[in-house]
């Protein structure tokens, strides 16, 4: 099997056979993502893998840069600014800012330009009663608009369609009248969610997604069919769970932001088989440190996310924060004199000062270099060579009074305090104490920026699992096919609505099934989003027994929301009647995923480093580091720090404070050293 | 209520003049532009406006109370 996730600046390819784990990294081609992947495909070998998983961001890249295509969005007439308007939520830091505008209104950046915004005169009641019928001809005038202009798809998200969608699928047919054969997105089938706002932007996010990914998934699969595969061509979605192609593109919306998602699919997955169920996964890249939680073995799910601040999609996807702190994270002063470190980023072209590719900016990576973290001729397997003297000189470029040590070391504690405050903040958000929770750090520099917090966060352990630099494509291999469905039907919780509720599943699971065919070893979990009457917000996946549904079935429901309700908010309001709003079905097909071999123990020689390294710059004063091998480890080991353990793509450092083992599959799991005392 | 106090206008309804603007619009291809005053986020704006397909081809901020000129606006100018 062979898994590719494709990033900004790298892709990375993993293929397993055999037990055995083999890796290639690429850059990523803008305008060619594609060849890039092929390409690293190739170099691994196509010819007897099983199965393809991809996961990608570009998708994600091009409605962030609004590199897009030309979308017409058809809606209810006097509602075509809903995609202006949102929510009509301010972020907290604009609450008092007159001069603030969201990112994709019409004053900024829209994704659809209010000229191909059109409202069509029809309406249809919250009961799914027409209270003004579809005026076709009305419709067809604004489409022939639309076709004038040369829209290359189209996104239709009317009011109520989700309770009756029929006027939206007369619409679709109109399209392909005055406008041919485009991509046309309907609310009422990829998202028939109540709330429009959401939905619309669900919608028009999925026509922009049938443009962009349509082509590239067949350039893609004739692609890696050239080069002698012959399987099955998966998508991640944004839980990273696993689509076949064909079905992930009749609605694309779902794989926009699959790859962060990947990262704590594997880490779940690995997490399992070192016993460890609770994690804080942190994937530090190039430009960005994503962090998102485990909790009793399981990833957190959120049922919407958010491209950008109130640019909603209704997506199952793993709850992930991203800030801007990685490898290529930028040394700055700011107008005050301070250091700054990040968001911004050097990126790979031209990237931190020491590639040597133009770039005169400081990095974290320029830092790691100088203090003698990094080998300036091993770099990335030994494909690129650094050049300590550009790193130098860039810190020296700075404009500031302090000395050189003082740059540097401020501006590692300062990087490495922003991934704690995002780690904090995660915490915070979900109520965990970290102290029950292990931090895996993964990414390109993950294991050589996470140890050195642990003493700032206070985490149980870090563990550096196995090939850290790739761990996020591991992780595509390491999860399962899902599908899932859902409706809204706002529906008062009792007894007597168990036979509208159960007409709505039985609906839902008929489609579900005609989907996947007749499979007896199929699953299906049944949930809904409830509120209390009155709220307008829901509590997600609360449990629905199995088996008919029946009066009885409707009491366990809304005992199973109280329970679910004060697991998340600490308290329960029993008098207050339950309102259920969504109703989901989930299937789950069990995949084979990646196996960790165990690491044999070590019998004869100790284990010996293969060099020394003296640090610099990141404590008062000069220490030496041992350097290991990761090859070289067995299970058992046992590293005192401050050691540096270097493999092909990744490189751990521990501090003087911490000790490692090295468990049986493989990881590193890396304690504070009591007083005298190994962990 | 609104309707005894304020019954609906007799005469004719107001009109905006719009100023027709040679050329052809880059959208849709039609030769529909017009300028024309438009209130939108930020303000009153003078607009050159394609009449067919509603895309903007120029725009610039214009009084700031539109259609109501004040003594400012004047001794500015």
């Amino acid at each position: 099997m062979m898994a590719v996730d494709v990033g900004g600046t790298f892709t990375d390819v993993v293929s397993v056979s055999g037990g055995v784990i083999r890796t290639a990294k690429v850059s990523t081609r803008a305008g060619d993502v594609d060849a890039g992947v092929i390409e690293g495909a190739a170099e691994l070998g196509l010819a007897g893998v099983s199965v393809f998983n991809h996961a990608s961001t570009h998708g994600l890249n091009a409605i962030i840069t609004r590199a897009l295509p030309k979308v017409g969005f058809l809606t209810t007439l006097g509602h075509r600014d809903m995609l202006d308007a949102g929510r009509c939520w301010r972020p907290a830091a604009a609450l008092t800012d007159p001069s603030w505008r969201r990112s994709f209104g019409d004053a900024a950046r829209p994704l659809v330009r209010r000229y191909l915004r059109r409202g069509i005169r029809e309406r249809v009641k919250s009961d799914g009663s027409v209270f003004t019928p579809l005026d076709e001809a009305h419709a067809r005038a604004e489409l022939r608009v639309l076709a004038q202009c040369g829209v290359q798809g189209v996104a239709i998200c009317l009011l109520n369609a989700y309770i009756n969608g029929a006027h939206e699928r007369r619409l679709r047919e109109l399209v392909c009248e005055e406008l041919g054969a485009i991509p046309c997105s309907l609310s009422s089938e990829i998202s028939p969610l109540a709330k429009e706002y959401a939905r619309a932007s669900t919608t028009v996010v999925d026509a922009f997604m049938k443009i962009i990914y349509g082509d590239y998934a067949r350039r893609l699969d004739a692609g890696l069919r050239a080069e002698g595969f012959s399987g099955q061509l998966n998508f991640a979605d944004c839980t990273a769970n696993l689509i076949p192609a064909d079905d992930a593109m009749e609605a694309p919306f779902r794989v926009v932001f699959a790859g962060p998602a990947a990262g704590t699919m594997g880490s779940a997955h690995f997490g399992r088989l070192i016993d460890e169920p609770n994690l804080l996964c942190a994937d530090v890249g190039g430009t960005s440190c994503d962090i998102s939680v485990v909790i009793a073995g399981q990833p957190f799910v959120n049922t919407t996310f958010e491209l950008e601040h109130d640019l909603v999609v209704n997506a199952l996807s793993n709850d992930i924060s991203s800030i801007g702190a990685g490898g290529g994270s930028l040394v700055a002063i700011s107008p005050s004199g301070d250091i700054t470190v990040g968001p911004g980023s050097a990126g790979a072209v031209p990237g931190p000062a020491c590639y040597g590719r133009g770039g005169t900016k400081p990095t974290m990576t320029d830092i790691c270099l100088l203090a003698g973290l990094l080998d300036p001729d091993g770099f990335a397997g030994g494909k690129m060579k650094l050049d300590p003297a550009l790193a130098r000189r860039a810190f020296e470029a700075l404009d500031t009074p302090l000395s050189f040590e003082h740059r540097v070391r401020y501006a590692w504690d300062i990087g490495l305090n922003n991934i704690a405050e995002g780690i904090f903040n995660i915490a915070i958000k979900h109520g965990i104490d970290l102290r029950d929770y292990s931090l895996m750090a993964f990414g390109a520099a993950g294991p050589l920026l996470l140890p050195a917090l642990a003493d700032l966060i206070h985490v149980k352990c870090v563990i550096v699992p196995p090939h850290p630099g790739l761990f996020s494509a591991l992780g595509l291999l390491s999860a399962d096919q899902a599908y899932s469905m859902s409706r809204s039907a706002y529906t008062i919780l009792s007894p007597a609505a168990a036979p509208g509720i159960a007409r709505i599943y039985a609906d839902m699971e008929a489609r579900l099934r005609r989907r996947l065919g007749e499979r007896a070893d199929i699953g299906i979990v049944r949930s809904f989003d409830g509120q209390l009457m009155g709220q307008t917000w829901e509590t997600p996946f609360v449990p629905v027994p199995a088996g008919e549904l029946t009066g009885a079935s409707i009491e366990t429901m809304i005992a199973n929301f109280h329970a679910a309700y004060a697991a998340r908010n600490g308290n329960r309001f029993e008098a207050i009647p339950v309102q259920g709003v969504t109703y989901r079905l989930s299937a789950v097909l069990r995949t084979e995923k990646v196996t960790y071999a165990a690491l044999p123990e070590r019998s004869g020689s100790p284990l010996e480093p293969i060099g020394t390294s003296v640090l610099r710059f990141l404590g008062d004063t000069e220490e030496t580091a041992r350097i290991y091998s990761r090859d070289d480890l067995r299970a058992g080991d046992v590293i005192a720090g401050p050691a540096i353990i270097r493999e092909g793509l990744s490189t751990t450092y521990m501090t003087r404070n911490q000790t490692g083992r090295v468990v049986r599959h493989g990881a590193i799991v890396i304690r504070r050293t009591r007083q005298g005392v190994p962990a | 209520m609104s309707n005894f106090v304020f019954p609906r206008p007799a005469g004719e309804f107001p009109v905006q003049a719009r100023e027709t603007v040679a050329g052809t619009c880059a959208e849709c291809g039609a030769a529909a532009l017009a300028r024309h005053p438009v209130l939108s986020e930020g303000g009153w704006h003078l607009v050159v406006k394609c009449q067919a397909c509603l895309a903007t081809r120029e725009r610039e901020p214009w009084r700031r109370l539109g259609h109501v000129t004040l003594m400012t606006d004047v001794l500015l100018r």
